[in-house]
């Protein structure tokens, strides 16, 4: 059984690859979305799914990676590798300095914390003459949709790859054990402060990854768009609605999410987003831990399943 | 040389201070027990032991300096906590709990022979592994809790308020316990609001009282001492 989900696993990869090469320009535009979507959905799970603090600070890591690769090219005309590189050092820096304050902070005194974040890194690089201010960046412009799939691609797995490190590896075991219960955690030993700071520079890292690569696709990135609040959301969504902690679930709950909005964007514009929040609330209430985890028991629970999680979730 | 040593120890919270040159040693294969009605600072001293909260005067542990040590630093020297209100994780199995327990340590063979003592000594949790820690009664958590204290290879386990809200004869079999590991070279340090309990199963014993430690002995005498009789056991 589990061996059957790799193999599945490996070929959903070796199909999504083949795409730009078979399937028409808008495909493969909607297909890069969607996978830098799951990139960050797998970074948001990294400090919200397996450390248990939900960060509304992903979206400003995203946006640091995004202008750390837009003014490393523009300004200083280095190349696009080097600017992913640079964009993800910010961000990784930035979360580690701004982690060993806001981390010591628990639940919701986190989750508002960080939430403030956004604005304040947005008014920054408003204000910055380096960062284009209000106007931002525009940058060299190529034709490369394949490189830029390929490459989200290539992140996605690789940001999955780690994620599966995480659930075997004694350091997302203490993850875990933070997410469950921190005190107990601190009397078990487990250097409590130190891994959660690394848990949210691993999530800063994949962010920023991500928002590199978008900057240098769409070739124009402004201080709005690139510290978008609501972009943290759908991260959240996205990975509470495939499961949350777990391996593969923000990979689908991506995949699944971006597929809905897409398809609903498309036949009902102008309500599209009332729709999504209608998804979102059945997803909630009939599928609280994921649909990874209904995936999983729905075939042995029926219909009961979904009554049980309507009792469970006790609005 | 004592395991542990600690000397005109004081510490407490902010400006107020709850230990008041508290002076206290544990020996190699001991259980010493301190007792002491609330408020009187037992909490204290374990939180200041283990580094959770500073404090100022000697602690030697192991023939090292261990005053003001992080909790993690503690803990990798082989001070343990049992915590008060057992801690365990409770949406974990029982299993998994164990594993926490032993987190820190790498020597995989001597962790699975671990497991296997846990089971042997706690028969119950070997039963019910794989539930959800937090589905058990509570003596069975106490139990599931210092077994995971114990998986972490203590030199001194440090056991506080083991008894709380369980029945006489769940604390009974706790204690049969205690000088179960004692006998396997576990060194103990008990804290306990149950005087009886604590000082029958102890070698020595200290009685705190308002931050200060008021008597101390061999458990034996303490049990005996008119002063104890009447302030803790009603007699």
């Amino acid at each position: 059984m589990r061996a059957l989900v790799w193999v599945l696993a490996a070929a959903a990869v070796a199909a999504l690859a083949i795409v730009p090469f078979t399937l028409s320009p808008v495909m493969v535009q909607f297909g890069i979305s969607m996978l830098l979507f799951a990139v960050l959905a797998q970074g948001w799970n990294i400090i919200g799914g397996f450390t248990g603090y939900a960060s509304f600070g992903n979206s400003v890591f995203f946006g640091l990676g995004t202008y750390g690769t837009a003014v490393a090219m523009v300004q200083f005309h280095l190349s696009f590798a080097l600017g992913l590189v640079i964009g993800a050092a910010v961000a990784v820096a930035f979360a580690v300095l701004i982690g060993l304050p806001v981390l010591r902070l628990r639940g919701h005194y986190f989750a508002i914390t960080t939430l403030a974040l956004s604005e304040a890194v947005a008014a920054i690089i408003s204000n910055l003459d380096i960062a284009g201010r209000n106007q931002g960046l525009i940058l060299p412009l190529i034709r490369g949709d394949t490189m830029f799939y390929e490459l989200s691609l290539g992140l996605m797995v690789l940001a999955t790859l780690t994620v599966l490190w995480l659930a075997r590896s004694r350091f997302g075991f203490g993850l875990i054990a933070i997410r469950e219960r921190e005190d107990a955690a601190e009397v078990m030993g487990i250097p409590t402060t130190r891994y959660k700071v690394m848990a949210f520079a691993l999530a800063a890292l994949f962010s920023a990854l991500a928002g590199g690569i978008q900057a240098y696709y769409l070739t124009f990135i402004d201080p709005a768009s690139a510290f978008d609040l609501s972009l943290n959301v759908r991260m959240i969504i996205m990975a509470v609605f495939g499961g949350a902690g777990t391996v593969l679930g923000p990979v689908i709950g991506a995949f699944l999410l971006s597929g809905v909005s897409e398809v609903l964007a498309s036949y009902i514009t102008g309500v599209a987003s009332l729709f999504f929040g209608l998804v979102i609330i059945a997803a909630v209430l009939f599928t609280p831990k994921g649909v990874i985890d209904a995936a999983r028991r729905l075939p042995r629970r029926g219909l009961a399943y979904f009554l049980d999680a309507v009792r469970e979730t006790r609005l | 040389m004592a395991l542990l040593e600690v000397k005109k120890m004081n510490a407490g919270y902010g400006d107020a201070d709850v230990l008041r040159d508290v002076d206290l040693h544990v020996e190699e294969g001991e259980i010493v027990a301190v007792v002491g009605s609330n408020g009187a600072g037992k909490t204290t001293l374990l939180r200041a032991l283990s580094g959770v909260i500073a404090s100022r005067g000697e602690v030697r542990f192991a023939g090292r300096d261990a005053a003001g040590m992080a909790p993690d630093e503690a803990f990798g020297r082989g001070l343990v906590q049992v915590p008060e209100g057992r801690q365990l994780f409770d949406r974990m199995t029982v299993q998994d709990n164990l594993r926490m327990g032993a987190f820190r340590r790498r020597d995989a063979a001597a962790v699975r022979r671990d497991f296997q003592r846990m089971y042997e000594l706690f028969p119950v949790l070997g039963e019910r592994r794989n539930q959800l820690a937090g589905s058990m009664s509570g003596g069975e958590q106490q139990m599931a809790a210092m077994a995971r204290g114990l998986m972490a290879a203590p030199r001194l386990l440090m056991v506080d308020e083991m008894s709380l809200g369980l029945a006489p004869v769940i604390v009974e079999r706790l204690l049969e316990v205690l000088t179960d590991i004692q006998k396997q070279g576990v060194t103990v340090l008990l804290v306990e609001q149950d005087v009886h309990s604590a000082l029958s199963v102890a070698d020595r014993g200290y009685v705190l009282e308002r931050g200060r430690v008021a008597l101390t002995g061999p458990a034996r005498e303490l049990l005996d001492d008119p002063r104890v009789k009447e302030a803790y056991l009603g007699l």
